[in-house]
């Protein structure tokens, strides 16, 4: 018996149809894994169902009731909960405060009822054998405990549908598995758990079933013991996904950038020491390193966006460069793209034109007059080739679905026509389909020459496109590794050298 | 065509405020008082031209603030500048002798340099533009009521007074004044460099995500400042029409100036936020103002029955354009 039912969703913003005629339905108890490419709807149809989207034909059916939440309090009154990618905790209030926010316990003078919010919130965490005091800060518990915040707090509403969009994007291997635990206690309970992620291996570890969108429809329903991981694929891309050959192709000896011990520092703080590596034309080098080992720092120094001084040699091109302003390195046609897409990359205001074209409005101009036509055929050229799925170039680019975002993100920089692209996590949130569309660019963009860093937090990944790959543990490099002779165990270990001191 | 419609609406911000003028106006012309001979006295070429003059100083400080707030900042110091420009004006003329062509010079320059302190504090210092052009905004009325010994000066003209040139100011041309010329013209100007120049663009970029815009390329600090100094040069031309309409500089003018232009801004559909908004909606919003005290005014109601459906209309304004009220009124 269904306790969810969505019975003919059809959502359209601006005028454009996202979603087309939703109907399924899914049982109590079970979780549920619901996959599809970027775009293919799957937030859009959770934003639904938890109220922030109201504006929507069709109908929700909750245990057998019609229902339609207006907000997100409603949801959650009616036992649905969300657990977001992005943690929604503020790190200066404590474990308690952060589970019964919005809702804390009041005596009969409107004061908080601290004494009970407390009991309440140990009484909630003593089922995950929570180690720390629920007065500690939440800022300061380690990432995987504050998911397990987000899902006491989903626990303190009593909700019997738990949505978790890609809880595991941000958790370490271990903080993985006590993740799996603390969900599979969840399902004894008899919670029913529907499950957004994009990795395959997961997906199979813990769901009962999976539901697959498409392009904003339903595609079906299976079981996941009658299937198998390249039949999901299939099915989300409509195609088969075929595998990468990368082969280092080093088009000459010169080289586009070289460094010799640079060590950077920023308010006189090393922040990176004695790196030491070379890059040629047509040569993909992948930066590997846990959170805060450097890699982010080290594009955004080498593209001029951080104030900051360094020491060593520094070469680009074979003369001395010194990183000025990320307007001095697209002049060099040195470009970067931040892992940060919402807040570094996209103008959600601007078309998806102007979001492409902004870098390169200089040679598209007479006289500071942009010229229009021109603009469009350059624009449209590159969407083109980079197969961007969008209504027209002149829909707000906030519309499309984070994998296009980034694809016109790509064709910003590409336009700049770079000769040292600096990627920063360019995979990250992006679905299998797209991601082997973004092997397959970097592929091409090696032939033509380009000298590419790229970091990427997956090491199969990492493995796959990069010709060498450059381990930094706490801002030092600890490894320069050739690919075709390496392994993840091996990446691994140079990521954790520092840490482990 | 009714998914045409609300894609039209989707697409150009100005329509709203553009559609609400011009509902405005035929509401104008049907409630207009009716003179002794039958004629709509709303519709008389002199009303209409005279409501064009009343608006124009306003209008083209708008325009001037309308660039500052795409780029999510503010300019508090607009009023001030006008009355200091129309300080510098009043003097210029009659106690410098600069003549026509200086004195003009000098009351825009004057404009510029408080725009460029503006920008250059913001971008440069860090500072919040709320803060700075709130302390511009007081530096600037302190400096043209020490030029003026705090008062204000009339101008003449004739003998070793000013030039006859300056009279262009209050002349018409084709029944209509020469400052609603200026500020069409201005209007025009403007809308072509948020259209179709690098500089529009980079301004709407700032506001849309200032962040992306650095990583982008764009010189963030100098398209800014460069936002504000024309905030400060329209400001002063406003300040030197003030002050040629007005026959006299008085460094007290231009008080609240500042929040009329805001006001005409958001009723325009631009929003504080920033990365948002055309000029014309501004000019909309500026008409929308304009329109609403004549036929006020035509019917004898009172200052303070004015201002209050003045606040009113702003927030009625804002609430067609923005949020959930947007959603019933477009797609139903």
């Amino acid at each position: 018996m269904s306790c969810l039912e969505f019975k003919n969703i059809t959502k359209a913003f601006s005028g454009v149809e996202v979603l087309h005629n939703i109907s399924f339905g899914i049982e109590k108890g079970k979780l549920f894994a619901l996959i599809g490419e970027n775009g293919a709807g799957k937030s859009t149809l959770m934003k639904i169902l938890c109220g922030v989207l109201s504006d929507y034909k069709g109908s929700v059916i909750l245990n057998e009731k019609k229902v339609r939440f207006r907000n997100p309090r409603e949801a959650e009154n009616a036992g649905i909960a969300i657990i977001h990618q992005e943690l929604n905790l503020i790190s200066d209030l404590n474990v308690a405060e952060n589970i019964f926010i919005g809702r804390e316990p009041v005596n009969v003078l409107g004061f908080i009822d601290f004494k009970r919010m407390y009991t309440e919130a140990e009484n909630i965490l003593a089922e995950f054998n929570f180690p720390y005091a629920v007065k500690t800060k939440v800022g300061s518990l380690p990432i995987g405990w504050q998911q397990m915040i987000e899902i006491s707090k989903a626990l303190r509403l009593k909700a019997e549908i738990i949505v978790m969009d890609e809880p595991t994007s941000a958790l370490s291997e271990s903080e993985i598995k006590f993740l799996f635990k603390q969900i599979a206690r969840l399902k004894e309970k008899g919670k029913t758990i529907i499950y957004i992620s994009h990795r395959m291996k997961e997906i199979f570890e813990i769901a009962d079933e999976a539901v697959i969108l498409r392009d904003g429809a339903y595609l079906g329903t299976y079981v996941m013991s009658e299937i198998d991981q390249k039949f999901l694929i299939n099915k989300m891309a409509g195609k088969e996904v075929g595998t990468n050959n990368t082969k280092p192709n080093l088009i000459s000896n010169k080289q586009i950038l070289s460094l010799e011990s640079v060590s950077v520092y920023q308010n006189r703080n090393q922040i990176l020491s004695e790196l030491s590596f070379n890059l040629k034309p047509g040569e993909v080098i992948g930066i590997a390193g846990l959170l805060g080992a450097g890699r982010t720092e080290l594009l955004k120094f080498l593209y001029g966006a951080y104030e900051s001084d360094f020491k060593g040699e520094l070469k680009f091109r074979n003369d001395k460069y010194t990183p000025h302003s990320p307007s001095k390195s697209i002049k060099n046609k040195i470009v970067y793209i931040s892992e940060d897409r919402k807040t570094e990359g996209i103008f959600p205001e601007l078309s998806n034109l102007k979001n492409s074209s902004i870098s390169i409005l200089a040679s598209l101009s007479n006289f500071g007059f942009i010229r229009k036509k021109i603009e469009d055929k350059t624009v449209l050229s590159k969407i083109g080739e980079l197969k961007v799925r969008m209504n027209s170039i002149h829909q707000h680019i906030q519309n499309l679905s984070g994998g296009n975002q980034q694809k016109v993100l790509l064709s910003r920089v590409l336009l700049v026509n770079p000769e040292l692209l600096l990627l920063d996590e360019p995979t990250r949130g992006i679905d299998v389909g797209s991601k082997q569309e973004f092997y397959n660019l970097i592929d091409k963009l090696k032939k033509e020459g380009m000298g590419i860093l790229f970091t990427s937090s997956e090491i199969q990944e990492l493995l796959l496109v990069s010709d060498r790959i450059l381990v930094l543990s706490q801002g030092k490099q600890t490894a320069l590794l050739e690919t075709s002779k390496t392994n993840s165990r091996e990446i691994l270990n140079f990521a954790f050298k520092e840490t482990l001191q | 065509m009714k998914k045409r419609i609300s894609e039209l609406f989707a697409k150009s911000d100005w329509i709203k405020p553009v559609l609400g003028f011009v509902v405005l106006f035929i509401l104008c012309a049907a409630f207009s008082p009716i003179s002794s001979k039958g004629t709509n006295i709303f519709l008389k070429f002199d009303n209409l031209s005279n409501i064009l003059r009343q608006v124009s100083e306003i209008g083209i400080i708008s325009i001037g603030m309308t660039l500052v707030i795409i780029t999510s900042g503010i300019d508090l110091s607009v009023g001030s500048v006008l009355a200091l420009a129309a300080t510098l004006t009043a003097f210029g003329v009659m106690d410098w002798q600069l003549g026509f062509s200086l004195t003009i010079i000098v009351a825009l320059f004057a404009g510029a340099l408080a725009g460029l302190i503006n920008g250059a504090l913001t971008s440069w210092g860090k500072i919040q533009a709320f803060i700075v052009t709130l302390a511009m905004m007081t530096g600037a009325r302190g400096f043209a009521l020490f030029i003026a010994n705090s008062n204000s000066r009339n101008i003449g003209f004739g003998e070793a007074a000013a030039p006859e040139a300056f009279k262009i100011f209050t002349t018409s041309f084709i029944g209509i004044p020469f400052p609603v010329f200026i500020f069409i013209g201005v209007t025009i100007i403007f809308s072509i460099v948020l259209r179709k120049i690098r500089f529009g663009r980079y301004i709407y970029a700032i506001g849309s995500n200032e962040e992306a815009a650095k990583l982008a390329g764009i010189r963030v600090n100098w398209v800014r400042t460069s936002a504000y100094i024309f905030a400060g040069i329209l400001a002063a031309l406003a300040g030197i029409i003030h002050s040629a309409q007005l026959y006299q500089g008085n460094p007290n003018d231009g008080i609240a100036f500042e929040l009329d232009a805001i006001a005409a801004v958001v009723i325009g559909g631009t929003s504080l936020k920033g990365g948002k908004g055309t000029l014309e909606g501004t000019l909309a919003g500026v008409l929308i103002i304009g329109l609403l005290s004549n036929i006020l005014g035509l019917h004898g109601v009172q200052k303070d029955f004015q201002l209050m459906l003045k606040g009113a209309i702003i927030v009625a304004a804002v609430l067609l354009q923005e949020g959930s009220f947007r959603f019933s009124f477009v797609r139903k």
